[in-house]
């Protein structure tokens, strides 16, 4: 037994929680806290998302760590890929394998599911049937949302199948594509205007078009879910999509077929 | 058949039914009966099970030797036990499918057979969902995520508007079947069955050894897994009689392979579980099917529920292997909401 | 010279104090000063390793002050962790740097050539006049952190991380400053991730 609590640890209780989900909790943190104000790095270097793997108590201790380990690794070396191959998405700020706390870049802006008036990331995810479908009142708040950001939902979709393409292009499978996990960057911030694919805890390295086609549906599920009349988006996310990917669209769309008959879950009849 | 989970029209009178399974190598009778008040009584629930010698498994065609010789001493003794007869039940419920064919289809000929004898409607009932409404109605437990798992079926199935989702599954095999054939390649006894010693033999283990983890989302994937504890067993290492005088701490023993296989396996399906959780907003879990039994499994599960705020619920081996009753509860279900199986529809489904 | 505190840490590794020195002029003495004094034994040995225990790092391989202050926390939360890689918690900031595991101190510690050093010194929030043990080893001028970029070899940079033939790279390749954003923002997250990476 440590007499001390490890500094990541410190760090964390230092922080300021944001969220927590099953596998991970999220906190925004502030690093290298200039002694004197006049050289430093600009604040919004200085803020950072940390996500803490936190031990599991079911897992045997040592599953449990390695377990840990190997995510942190796997979510690091993925975006590390994504940035070298031009996808926007987070950089890395920290790496504290053994505690299993990933450090990344803090993003000024939204969440994709937010902007398209799907609510915060908490709200309940299924529409319930019977629902009021969207009011006018509802539509005008969610122009609002885009308006500051400068971009029409046309062009948003369109910025999502080009962010995904380049992903898959680099052989890059997301494992987890919904439209909480995509977020534009505030036109006001450094980087500028942009769509930033995040949360690459289940991502995976794939040359296979089933796995690219499985990535693909397991979004246009998440429209449906999340946003109504989703149809017309997806398309559009689609389009960009396939500009995208250029040859590669053919063997792709068709599984995308495939997959949709197949449906990713199925429900249990017999 | 899709299982709905609306109310139910109350009952004027009692009613009781038969329900017979043998999609895999038990077969089971079970008579259950529901009353006015609302409340389910297991009258009797007769099982025997096919035990083949240690490294073989079951094959199709002698199970459904074996289900044919024991059917009418097994629906004979759970008539006897309940203290009811043929005339007094109302439907015959069997599993339709899924399973083994042969099997399946020689049980499903028991059922027509009576039912034309004794002019009874015929209730085909999805094995799985049988697990299911008899697990939701032994433990009382409302809406849980529900982890299905047997040696043919490993599936995360939750209900989401107005049917039974599978939220995650296994991508290749199943784990019972992977417990089974790794019972098999260290010659355990399958009696009482491979997986109960497999869980006696983990108790005495104590080395974990790493093996392949392999959660891909919502599903896992178990080949890899067995691929590589097979490989143990190759491994200089690896003691299958126990340490001998002469050996140091770097040694593999049977129990360490068993203890390695379920902490690693088990951790999997709990996390796949506690995934679909997440996502629905669940925070209880049922297990049912054979592996459902295992303490190990249940315990890890109780542990991450209990972390969210909820409970595992589980059944015993009564409930938790193959059984008629379980068949007989998801029939008269169904059959008290109007659904009945035509002669002509009562074939079986492998799938 | 700055300094930044990292509270979280053991107090002897909470205090990073860092200095930019332009137009050195004795980078080959440093740099023997540091060989021999490895190699001197006793007190005579310690005095002079007490003299030079700091990082020196050729300026011109740094893109950005987040990526020095990167490579540092990590130096230090393996200090912190038990779990250095190399002797002492300044090598360790340039096995950070470098983005192999060969010649680190070669490529990123001072050459005798190198005419911009960075110079880090960890400590206790209490160890006086840090800035006058700086500028008594190096004979430069010492300079604003914000001249940084003025400096940067973005050529070596880009060949040392293996980037000019990344896709990220030719996107941005008709944009000076974009391309240089790209190339910081991949070098930053190389250093965070080394840990981890194979």
């Amino acid at each position: 037994m440590s007499e001390t609590k490890s500094a990541s640890l410190r760090l964390l209780e230092a922080s300021e929680k944001i969220s927590q989900g099953a596998e991970a909790k999220i906190y925004r943190t502030q690093l290298h806290d200039p002694v004197s104000l006049s050289e430093s790095t600009t604040d919004g270097d200085r803020v950072l998302l940390l996500k803490h793997r936190f031990h599991k108590q079911y897992r045997h201790p040592s599953l449990d760590a390695s377990l840990t380990k190997s995510r942190i690794a796997g979510e690091a070396r993925a975006l590390i890929k994504c940035l070298r191959s031009g996808v926007n998405v987070p950089g890395i700020r920290m790496v504290d394998a053994t505690e299993g706390i990933l450090g990344i870049e803090w993003i000024d802006g939204k969440s994709v599911r937010f902007l398209l008036g799907g609510g915060a990331e908490d709200d309940e995810e299924v529409i319930e049937d019977g629902d009021v479908p969207e009011g006018e009142d509802d539509e005008a708040e969610d122009e609002d949302l885009l308006k500051e950001y400068g971009v029409s939902e046309d062009a948003l979709m369109n910025m999502i199948g080009t962010e995904i393409a380049k992903m898959h292009q680099a052989d890059t499978i997301h494992g987890d594509l919904t439209t909480s996990n995509m977020m534009l960057r505030h036109p006001s911030s450094p980087k500028g205007l942009q769509l930033v694919l995040i949360d690459f805890g289940l991502a995976y390295m794939s040359t296979l078009v089933e796995d690219k086609a499985v990535d693909l549906y397991v979004l246009e599920r998440a429209f449906s879910s999340t946003h109504p009349a989703s149809e017309p988006l997806f398309a559009g996310v689609l389009k960009a999509y396939e500009k995208g990917v250029g040859k590669n669209w053919t063997a792709i769309s068709r599984r995308l077929e495939d997959v949709r008959l197949r449906g990713r879950k199925r429900s249990m009849v017999g | 058949m899709l299982a709905q989970l609306i109310s139910i029209s109350s009952i004027e009178r009692p009613y009781v039914a038969l329900g017979l399974e043998g999609s895999a190598n038990k077969f089971g009778a079970g008579i259950i009966r529901h009353d006015p008040d609302g409340s389910t009584h297991v009258l009797s629930n007769v099982r025997h099970t096919y035990i083949t010698p240690p490294g073989e498994g079951f094959q199709p065609r002698d199970t459904a030797l074996h289900h044919r010789e024991w059917a009418l001493t097994v629906i004979n003794e759970a008539l006897k036990k309940a203290v009811v007869s043929m005339h007094d039940i109302d439907c015959i419920c069997f599993t339709k499918g899924p399973g083994m064919g042969a099997p399946l289809v020689s049980v499903a000929l028991v059922a027509r057979t009576l039912s034309l004898l004794y002019r009874k409607p015929l209730v085909g009932v999805n094995h799985c969902v049988g697990h299911i409404e008899m697990g939701r109605q032994i433990t009382g437990t409302q809406n849980p995520v529900v982890l299905y798992v047997s040696g043919g079926n490993t599936q995360v199935i939750a209900y989401s508007q107005q049917c039974y989702r599978i939220f995650g599954e296994t991508l290749d095999i199943a784990v019972g079947n992977c417990l089974d054939r790794f019972a098999r390649v260290i010659n355990l006894s399958n009696d009482p069955s491979p997986g109960y010693n497999i869980e006696q033999e983990a108790k005495k283990g104590k080395r974990l050894l790493p093996l392949p983890y392999a959660t891909k989302g919502m599903d896992v994937s178990l080949s890899g897994i067995l691929t590589s504890i097979e490989a143990y067993t190759a491994d200089k290492r690896f003691r299958p009689d126990g340490p001998s005088a002469e050996d140091g701490e770097d040694i593999i023993t049977p129990q360490d392979l068993c203890f390695s296989l379920q902490e690693t396996v088990f951790a999997m399906l709990v996390e796949i579980t506690e995934r679909a959780m997440a996502h629905i907003g669940s925070r209880d879990a049922l297990i049912v099917g054979g592996v459902g039994c295992n303490e190990r499994l249940q315990e890890m599960m109780g542990i991450m529920s209990r972390e969210r705020g909820g409970n595992v619920f589980a059944t015993d081996e009564r409930f938790c292997i193959d059984n008629g009753i379980m068949i007989a509860q998801a029939g008269l279900l169904s059959f008290r909401m109007g659904f009945e199986t035509p002669l002509a529809k009562s074939t079986c489904t492998q799938r | 010279m700055q300094t930044f505190r990292y509270p979280h840490f053991p107090p002897e590794l909470s205090t990073v104090h860092v200095a930019l020195f332009n137009t050195v002029t004795n980078s080959a003495d440093i740099r023997s000063r540091i060989i021999r004094a490895s190699q001197l034994q006793g007190p005579d040995g310690d005095t002079e390793r007490n003299a030079l225990n700091f990082a020196f790092i050729d300026a011109r391989l740094i893109c950005s002050l987040l990526h020095l202050q990167t490579a540092i926390y990590q130096a230090v939360l393996a200090h912190a962790q038990r779990s250095l890689r190399t002797k002492t918690v300044h090598s360790e900031i340039l096995w950070a740097l470098n983005p192999t595991n060969n010649a680190s101190i070669r490529r990123y510690g001072v050459s005798d050539t190198a005419t911009s050093l960075i110079v880090v010194r960890i400590s206790s929030p209490d160890l006086p006049d840090v800035q006058q043990l700086m500028t008594s080893v190096v004979s430069g001028t010492l300079s604003s952190l914000n001249q940084l970029p003025e400096i940067t070899d973005w050529g070596t940079v880009k060949k040392y991380h293996k980037l000019n033939d990344e896709p990220a790279l030719k996107a941005a390749a008709k944009n000076v400053t974009q391309e240089r954003i790209v190339v910081n923002e991949i070098v930053t997250s190389t250093v965070a991730m080394k840990s981890v990476s194979s």
